[in-house]
């Protein structure tokens, strides 16, 4: 990565560089919810859990790696797309914290209904 | 191999655990002379938690149905039902939040209040997930060693029951 020689490169790097964050951040939040919501549907259909135990030899490492493909991609995807529109924002870390709450809220209350 | 699986896990989260208290401490006082060691911490929150995920991960496939039937079996079985299938999970999302870490962590958190704001946030949350899963590590480890101690009340060595008669 070259570095930026003049004010103006940098302050587009750091465009760049925050714009980036921006869609890494909204792709976090979504796959966090991602997540619960496989860990849910694999435990309440176990046909699913079965296909994930065949795919890598268990179902939580297929588990793992499905979040970490979502992640990159969709935070890939969003960069190239510029979304979030309004870039990185307190609303973006709104949504993200209360992303991590609901999903760790939700995980705790399913394992213990059922 | 088994046991120092076990050991490296919780001690790879601890130190992931302690770069984000790092991480959010130099947040906190952001200037353009701490940007660059802000981001090596949070490099640093990243490394742990993929070691802490990659060593526990081999540890829950290859071993842990073993300490499985020994918690179902023994006094506290939601040790296992509740408390590891909760954590199996949820630790996917310190993870995704550790390897998001140091996309805004570059960026110069003193001139950029949503970042760094972003950086208290993520950081925190890192903190209080990895203490729920580190008290939930303890619990699991609790249960095992329950059903162990009820295995050796049940079935007292024969030394053990000639001293008594």
């Amino acid at each position: 990565m070259a570095t930026p020689a003049t004010t103006s490169d940098r302050t587009d790097a750091d465009k760049g560089a925050a714009q980036t964050a921006a869609a890494f951040g909204a792709a976090a939040a979504i796959t966090v919810l991602f997540n619960v919501v496989l860990a849910f549907v694999k435990d309440a259909y176990a046909p699913l859990n079965t296909l994930m135990a065949h795919l890598t030899g268990h179902h939580w490492v297929t588990h793992g790696l499905a979040d970490i493909l979502v992640f990159v991609a969709l935070g890939w995807l969003f960069a190239a797309r510029g979304i979030p529109a309004r870039g990185l924002t307190i609303g973006l870390v709104v949504a993200l914290g209360a992303a991590v709450v609901v999903a760790g809220a939700a995980l705790g209350g399913w394992f213990i209904l059922f | 191999m088994k046991d120092v699986l076990l050991f490296l896990h919780p001690t790879f989260g601890v130190l992931g655990l302690l770069a984000a208290v790092w991480v959010f401490v130099e947040a906190l006082n952001a200037t353009d002379g701490n940007h660059r060691r802000l981001w090596l911490a949070s490099l640093a929150v990243a490394a742990c938690f993929v070691l802490a995920w990659l060593l526990g991960g081999w540890y829950y496939v290859v071993f842990y149905h073993t300490d499985k039937a020994l918690i179902l079996q023994g006094p506290y079985p939601w040790a296992h039902s509740f408390f590891m299938e909760t954590k199996e999970h949820l630790f996917f999302i310190p993870l995704i939040l550790a390897l998001y870490l140091p996309l805004v962590a570059r960026l110069r958190l003193d001139v950029n209040r949503a970042a760094r704001v972003m950086v208290l946030v993520v950081a925190g949350l890192i903190v209080l997930d990895g203490l729920a899963l580190e008290g939930a590590g303890a619990i699991i480890n609790w249960g095992a060693k329950s059903a162990l101690a009820d295995i050796a009340t049940a079935h007292p060595a024969p030394a053990q029951v000639k001293g008594e008669q």
